[in-house]
């Protein structure tokens, strides 16, 4: 019998190998691949998330995690796509104009999949209009903005401003974040939220798209 | 009281005539030129290029002109090759996007995408891939990363070490005994000595910016999951590097001698915005057992006071720093979590120097007022200043696009202390 906490412990243990062995198994199975997802990758993610925010896990625990749910996700994925399992939402994420400092992005974007959603990375120094271009072509819910330079950080603004001219303010949220970055900038720069770091970025992604997700949960 | 005296009066714990300032001696406490050539101009001089002495984060050369008008105590010694492997000399002009005019080493060889980013190459060779890129519009370059496919099962420490460390030259060893004697003799400013081979694991140069064909793990997100996955690999880098930092320590000493008050020993990050990069077993587990050896050794044998550069929230690891010998600690990023500037001067104000915390560069400095920039000047004074044990310095280097105005407000409010 396929263990779906098994699949969470080793995730949270960062068993990459494990964790690829164990979804094939539970597939094999016949376990409900839904079931895999929440019960299985997204669980223990949510451990992990909940251990880097009490200090218990550090950066390179959170990426060797991460990396093994990744492992799972690839083998699920095209089955998610396949049977029309929807995820918690599409976020559109990238760094500022002009800054390259990705790490921190990154490993937003895997805590945010390793939570359900469904993650667009269009990767480094990203112009406004690209940012808006892509969560228009994804018909995505939230675009996540990151910048570590306090020079760069300030075209968030510009992405703000671009969604709102492109008719698309309230329907996609702006989430930003990064070393130099505040709740107060967030909301000089009308930004929907801000988180300060990967594991708190999927509880605002979460409260942020709620209203949304709830539409397409159905 | 010469600059010197009151410099080594502070890294000894007692109360100089007024607090000593630091700006260009190290790569970490210096300038960018774009906002150099503003503050030359606030200052009443003449415009003229700006000499990078790092094009990595664009640094200025601080002429001696502004020190004087800035009272600054501190002279950098440091060899003329720079992160990207090639020498600081034949200087040719050049053009940051912003305007500003810089003088740039002669083998800065530079190409230009598309989209208008720049590149630039490891030991200036354009044959190689371009080992860091300035965004259109940017200020300062930032490492690439050219990660070869990784063998895991045959991971070489020393392939990773031999093209990153190396016992110095004769030429180089006499350049930092000439250099420091100079400046010794003929100025009364307290040398600061940059040896930086203390520094494992330092995450800019992990991708091997000065390297053509960088070999191992070399993206930086992949070596931060090593210390995971491959911890004997990361440690065998540490150790080899560190016999080399020890081999050098001792060429160094008979190079400089007590020419030197301080010696820039590591600029490895371990904090980040919240917390540690690695937790502190980590810390202890994989890097304290060399940062303790390299730190006896400075101490047995040399009366310098030893320098770590780490950012971000190092509140659970400053204990062990304590105890590793660290003297002086900067840049202390106040704006961290629990970085508070009383309870670490109140905790640790007779065990380490604080170098730096003299104003938040993340948020006072870029975005506030002048009054704001000038009550949180006074007040990091007070509190770091008190009894000694302080070299003022902003949180890091200053950074582009900061308001002049704020800058100007920085010394003038650290003038009165």
């Amino acid at each position: 019998m396929a263990d779906l906490k098994e699949i969470a412990d080793n995730l949270i243990k960062g068993n990459a190998p494990r964790v690829k062995e164990l979804v094939k198994k539970a597939l094999d199975e016949r376990v409900e691949v839904e079931k895999i997802l929440n019960e299985g990758l997204i669980a223990g993610m949510d451990v992990v998330g909940k251990k880097f925010q009490a200090n218990e896990f550090y950066v390179p625990e959170m990426l060797i995690a991460a990396r093994a749910m990744k492992t799972g996700m690839e083998i699920i994925r095209p089955i998610l796509i396949q049977e029309d399992i929807k995820s918690q939402g599409i976020v559109v994420l990238g760094t500022a104009k002009g800054d390259l400092h990705d790490i921190g992005k990154n490993l937003v974007g895997m805590m945010l999949e390793g939570a359900g959603f469904e993650v667009i990375d269009i990767g480094i120094d990203v112009a406004p209009e690209v940012f808006v271009q892509a969560a228009k072509e994804k018909k995505a819910h939230l675009i996540g903005v990151s910048a570590l330079l306090t020079t760069t950080m300030v075209s968030m603004k510009d992405v703000v401003k671009a969604l709102k001219e492109a008719g698309l303010d309230g329907k996609v949220k702006v989430m930003i974040g990064g070393a130099p970055l505040t709740q107060n900038y967030a909301d000089e720069i009308e930004a929907d939220g801000y988180a300060p770091d990967a594991a708190s970025a999927v509880d605002k992604a979460k409260e942020l798209l709620k209203a949304v997700r709830d539409e397409i949960r159905g | 009281m010469t600059s010197r005296e009151r410099i080594r009066e502070v890294i000894n714990h007692r109360k100089p005539d007024r607090i000593p300032l630091d700006l260009g001696s190290t790569l970490v406490t210096g300038i960018q030129a774009c906002i150099y050539a503003k503050l030359r101009k606030a200052l009443g001089l003449k415009g003229q290029p700006v000499k990078i002495i790092d094009p990595f984060q664009m640094l200025a050369y601080v002429e001696p002109e502004i020190m004087e008008k800035l009272g600054i105590d501190t002279a950098g010694l440091g060899l003329p090759t720079n992160l990207f492997g090639f020498k600081n000399e034949n200087w040719k002009p050049w053009r940051l996007f912003d305007g500003t005019k810089v003088m740039v080493p002669k083998k800065f060889i530079t190409t230009t995408d598309n989209e208008g980013n720049i590149y630039i190459y490891p030991k200036g060779d354009t044959s190689v891939s371009p080992c860091a890129k300035m965004p259109k519009g940017g200020y300062y370059f930032d490492v690439l990363v050219r990660q070869e496919t990784i063998d895991e099962e045959h991971l070489d420490p020393w392939e990773w070490v031999k093209d990153q460390y190396s016992v110095y030259t004769e030429e180089e060893l006499r350049y930092l005994e000439e250099t420091a004697e100079d400046l010794h003799r003929n100025t009364e400013l307290s040398i600061v000595g940059s040896f930086w081979q203390g520094g494992f694991g330092d995450i800019a140069l992990v991708p091997g910016p000065s390297i053509k064909q960088p070999k191992g793990i070399r993206d930086p997100q992949k070596w931060i999951m090593a210390h995971i996955l491959h911890p004997e690999y990361i440690k065998g880098i540490f150790n080899l590097q560190c016999e080399i930092a020890l081999e050098n320590l001792n060429l160094y000493y008979q190079a400089v001698g007590d020419n030197i008050d301080v010696i820039v020993v590591s600029g490895t990050d371990f904090g980040t915005q919240k917390g540690t990069f690695i937790s502190p077993d980590m810390y202890r587990d994989m890097y304290k057992p060399f940062h303790k050896k390299v730190n006896d050794w400075i101490h047995k044998n040399t009366p310098w006071k030893i320098f770590y550069h780490t950012c971000g929230s190092v509140v659970s690891l400053l204990d062990d720093f304590v105890e590793v010998g660290i003297d002086i600690l900067n840049p202390i990023q106040c704006s961290a979590k629990g970085m508070d500037p009383h309870m670490l001067k109140k905790k640790y104000g007779d065990k380490l120097v604080f170098w730096g915390g003299g104003v938040d560069t993340q948020r006072t400095l870029p975005f506030g007022t002048p009054e704001e920039v000038r009550r949180e000047v006074r007040e990091r004074c007070r509190i770091f200043g008190e009894g000694g044990g302080f070299v003022f310095n902003p949180i890091h280097n200053i950074q582009a696009r900061i308001p002049i105005e704020n800058l100007v407000a920085v010394f003038e409010t650290v003038r009165s202390f």
